[in-house]
């Protein structure tokens, strides 16, 4: 082993340059490949583990107690698939409000409150991380996941029924699918007295899909009568949005990972084919004073392998790094302790990584290990390779191209098999320039409708359905003075009123954000992914709302507040981030919540030409102080972060394929010392060496860089819906069609850039070669 | 013969390795005349290689001066040296130097190539110095398929295919039979008789006696003597 030691020392000194390159490029693999399996995993772990303890509801059913009684209910129990069954419990969506110290006034808009008189059962095991499960009326258990601190002990009073009773909190629990905000026994629902509907919560013998849980579902709503059902629930939903996180970033971070793992075969494959081909004398030496070929392997083997083990581990280290972030955002999401990248992923993966290097290795340095020793001393080089004689031949008599360009052209082909690794590691790298472009702009642009850049909105201060503040005017006051004023400013081109609420859906627990515009809104430039923007009864919904209900554009809706209702026409999907949405016109729904539905945002399109903040001086000079807020947009930190994570990525993917390029070249301009010293000889100046040598990969990298371009589009393509489902959201065309022609002229160029760049170094060194001591080169 | 008649001069150039080492080449000055045919001989490392190297720029004196026609070779850049070796200098190796993967014709026109020389020119050149060298058939064959003297005649055509004023050759029949290297040494004797300037590096006396002119006799890197080639065994 000494000796083998020895050996891989001198093999090591000798090749720096190439285990860099091993180490950088298992080091993007690892860290990429680690941080995507790590995400995956953790980003369902903490849901699937809470569903299974608290075995999840898979549907929960809404029905109607007219139309479906109890024997009826009773019998879906025997439904094929249904595996386990429970319910029917009262259900009303009222409003409450509660007293909670340090935070005052807190007003539920609709809340879903469901009688039951135990917390656990064959579905949907409540379990209370406080107090206890009511026992008598007055006594109710809230969710935990109201958003507001509730304790046992503090009232909440029911609005909207009759008497609006105040009841005790009694204790908090954890529906793990949010099968209600809140928890009453049987007989308090009786007593509340106002309409309800009824729930049936279900698991299924197939759940894996939305297929197999909407067939399970479809089941049951065949063996209930007609017009029964009201409204479904699966529990993938629930599952998605808990994901949705973390989720979005695994599609991408998986077409990464991928690509560095084909890249880091192919440069391990060049590398190790490259020292056994240029090592083939030393070979020859090391058999002939007692090496085996078995230790012949080893050695270079063992050349790849230490690069390699320091790479992946760098890798694992910086995978985590990425995450702390990344995961961080789950930790509340079921009140578990931050999580990390599990151990077995931190092991496994860089483990997998370090087998396929030494495979490739492997099955490479194999062909060291058979050639023989006499021969290989003899020859002192691999056997000379008669390839592209007659491509040197062809292109030495072309006209119009200078000479070492014509030599470097005829390059590639003099090794086919070490072109195409080389084609494939600069493709590699293309794909990831152009996929990398294209998510940045689709981010950038779903980070400018985030912003909303494409107007101001102004809001007026306080709360809807609250008395305005002492020393301001009443909210009609405001209303009216806020429009003056925008009428009076010469850059407003067009605006619209827009009031926010909280409204119920039927069919879904809790409420659901509507927001209703007071006028023509259809200028302010809501993508649409589908469907056509709403007119008179009509609603557009977003994708997450699609997704909670199981609606599709054409299907109506009902919004209820306390009783009112209005039922609408979904007419099309809207682009939005975030939590299902419904807008509508205002004369739409006003009715049902006349105060909440008060215009409490203008928002103004300014005409070509203004600048935003003068007009937003302008308006405030008019308006004083206090009588407007400025809206500030949403948040994009995710989409910055996952934008620097796409860069970054790019960047380590381009620079490992350059340094596969660099490699080659390398190789290349060793192997042909002598032939450069010859070019040298007979009159080759420095600056035509360097066009030989940089030519010999440029086509390569040109045709690389022209088939990147679809590809790299097609990965976009692919990757940019899954990521999509995953933050529950479709896409608007805009957020697909991101390559300008421009851009896909400079994104073909990629290839012959990433060529060059890597060919520069070894082609300058060419350059600078001794021609009387590259004469003497074996 | 004056120095200022002559084509190549060199004056105490001294060419060393590296540092605490005997230099390669030490204090040489001479002059090759146009037209003349010189013999360079020396045992194995006595220099003489490297001083045709640096005739050639293919290598750069430590210290000295190095003149062929009007050009000194010290003050040229990597690519004026390279320019130089186009138009100013063929050479002719011991072992020919050819690229495997070019045919004979593109061995040969490659110097014009690099030159710019106009294609149509270059091919002409090329026609004629084939015949010349009597391997015409052998335009479109691939080096490693002739014998050792096609392959000289190969080089050699590459080295004249720009016209250059000088022809240097190291050791051109090091690397062939009796019979090929008087071929070849005949061969230069009549490039040498048109006109041709001729430096030659050889070991082999009989050689320098019968075609060149004039011998220099280096010894560790020294000039020892210059003598006419009769009386150089």
């Amino acid at each position: 082993m000494k000796a083998v030691r020895t050996a891989l020392r001198g093999g090591l000194a000798g090749r720096r340059l190439q285990a860099l390159a091993i180490g950088l490029v298992l080091l993007a693999s690892a860290a990429t490949a680690t941080l995507a399996a790590g995400l995956l995993v953790d980003s369902d772990a903490p849901f699937d583990q809470a569903f299974a303890a608290q075995h999840g509801a898979e549907a929960a059913v809404t029905v109607d107690p007219q139309k479906a009684p109890a024997k009826d209910l009773a019998a879906t129990a025997r439904v094929a698939g249904v595996t386990a069954v429970t319910g029917p419990f009262a259900q009303a969506t009222v409003g409450a409000t509660a007293a909670v110290p340090d935070t005052p006034g807190v007003v539920f808009q609709a809340f879903t409150l469901a009688g039951r008189s135990s917390p656990g059962g064959p579905v949907d095991d409540i379990v209370l991380s406080s107090g206890h499960w009511p026992t008598a009326t007055g006594q109710i258990a809230v969710s935990g996941n109201l958003g507001v601190p509730l304790d046992p002990g503090e009232k909440i009073t029911l609005t909207g029924v009759p008497g609006s009773p105040t009841l005790t909190v009694v204790g908090v629990g954890n529906s793990v699918t949010d099968t209600a905000d809140a928890w009453v026994v049987p007989a308090q629902m009786t007593a509340l007295g106002t309409p309800q509907t009824e729930q049936m919560l279900y698991r299924f013998a197939s759940v894996g899909s939305s297929g197999a849980v909407n067939a399970g579902i479809a089941a049951v709503r065949q063996a209930l009568p007609a017009g029964a059902v009201l409204g479904t629930g699966s529990w993938l939903t629930v599952r998605l949005r808990e994901a949705q996180s973390i989720a979005p970033w695994v599609p991408f971070l998986v077409a990464f990972a991928v690509i560095g793992l084909v890249l880091s075969v192919l440069i391990v494959v060049n590398v190790v084919s490259g020292a056994v081909s240029a090592g083939t004398r030393r070979i020859g030496v090391l058999k002939a004073i007692g090496f085996t070929p078995a230790q012949v392997v080893l050695i270079y083997v063992l050349q790849v392998a230490i690069p390699a083990v320091v790479g992946v581990a760098l890798g694992a280290v910086i995978a985590n790094l990425l995450a702390v972030p990344v995961l961080g955002r789950t930790a509340t999401v079921f009140q578990v302790a931050p999580q990390s990248i599990p151990l077995w992923i931190d092991v496994v993966m860089p483990l997998a990584l370090l087998v396929m290097a030494g495979i490739a290795a492997l099955v490479v340095a194999s062909g060291a290990g058979r050639l023989s020793a006499v021969q290989a001393i003899a020859t002192g080089r691999a056997p000379r390779l008669s390839h592209g004689y007659a491509v040197h031949r062809v292109l030495g008599r072309a006209q119009g191209l200078p000479r070492p360009v014509t030599i470097g052209l005829a390059g590639p082909f003099a090794r086919p098999g070490r072109t195409l690794v080389t084609l494939a590691a600069i493709l590699l790298g293309a794909i990831a320039v152009t996929f990398g472009v294209g998510l940045a702009t689709s981010l950038d642009r779903v980070g400018a409708d985030v912003l909303k850049t494409g107007y101001l909105e102004f809001g007026l201060p306080g709360q809807p359905g609250q008395q305005p503040s002492p020393g301001q005017p009443p909210p009609a006051e405001q209303q009216a003075a806020m429009a003056a004023a925008i009428r009076a400013q010469p850059g407003t081109l067009h605006y619209v009123t827009e009031a926010a609420d909280q409204l119920a859906v039927v069919g879904m627990s809790g409420t659901t954000e509507v927001t209703a515009f007071g006028g023509d809104a259809s200028w302010t430039g809501y993508a649409m992914i589908s469907g056509n923007w709403y007119g008179a009864g009509g609603a557009v919904v977003n994708t997450a709302f699609l997704d909670a209900t199981g609606k599709q554009v054409g299907d109506p809706i009902t919004l209820n507040d306390d009783g009112r209702s209005a039922t609408l026409t979904i007419t099309g999907e809207f682009f939005k981030l975030g939590s299902a949405t419904v807008m509508t016109s205002l004369s739409s729904v006003e009715a049902i919540d006349p105060s909440g539905l008060a215009p409490q945002v203008y928002v103004v399109g300014l005409r070509p030409g203004v600048h935003g903040p003068d007009y937003e001086n302008a308006l405030f000079a008019t308006l004083g102080p206090g009588n407007y807020d400025q809206i500030t947009p949403g948040s994009t930190d995710v989409l910055s972060i996952i934008g620097g994570l796409v860069l970054i990525l790019t960047l380590l993917l381009v620079i490992v394929a350059g340094l596969g390029v660099l490699n080659t070249v390398v190789l290349m301009t060793r192997e042909r010392v002598h032939d450069i010293g010859v070019f040298k000889a007979v009159g080759m100046s420095p600056r035509q060496v360097i066009a030989m040598v940089v030519t010999t990969v440029g086509a390569t990298g040109l045709i690389a860089g022209l088939i990147a371009v679809p590809a790299g589009i097609a990965l976009h393509h692919a990757i940019l819906p899954v990521m999509g489902n995953a933050a529950q959201t479709g896409f608007p065309p805009a957020i697909y069609n991101v390559y300008s022609p421009a851009e896909l002229a400079l994104l073909a160029l990629a290839g012959l850039a990433i060529a060059v760049a890597g060919a520069l170094a070894p082609a300058s060194w060419a350059a600078r070669t001794r021609t009387a001591l590259a004469l003497r080169a074996e | 013969m004056t120095a200022m008649d002559a084509l190549v001069r060199l004056s105490d150039v001294t060419k060393q390795y590296e540092d605490g080492k005997s230099p390669a080449v030490a204090h040489v000055t001479m002059n090759v005349g146009q037209g003349e045919s010189v013999a360079l001989m020396g045992p194995s490392g006595s220099g003489k290689s490297t001083l045709l190297n640096l005739i050639a720029g293919l290598d750069r004196p430590t210290s000295g001066t190095i003149r062929v026609g009007d050009q000194e070779l010290g003050t040229l850049s990597e690519t004026g040296a390279a320019r130089f070796r186009r138009r100013q200098v063929g050479i002719i190796f011991q072992f020919f130097n050819l690229l495997d993967d070019m045919t004979v014709a593109d061995n040969v026109l490659l110097p014009a190539q690099l030159a710019g020389v106009p294609a149509g020119r270059a091919r002409s050149r090329l026609d004629e110095l084939l015949a010349a060298m009597r391997i015409e058939k052998h335009r479109n064959a691939y080096p490693a398929r002739l014998s050792g003297g096609e392959r000289q005649r190969v080089a050699i055509a590459r080295a004249l295919v720009n016209r250059p004023p000088l022809l240097l050759a190291d050791e051109p029949t090091g690397a062939l039979d009796s019979a090929t290297s008087d071929e070849i040494g005949e061969l230069l004797l009549d490039l040498n008789n048109s006109g041709q300037t001729l430096i030659l590096v050889t070991h082999d006396s009989a050689l320098a006696a019968r075609y060149v002119k004039r011998v220099i006799r280096i010894v560790d890197g020294q000039i020892t003597v210059g003598v006419p080639a009769g009386s150089a065994a």
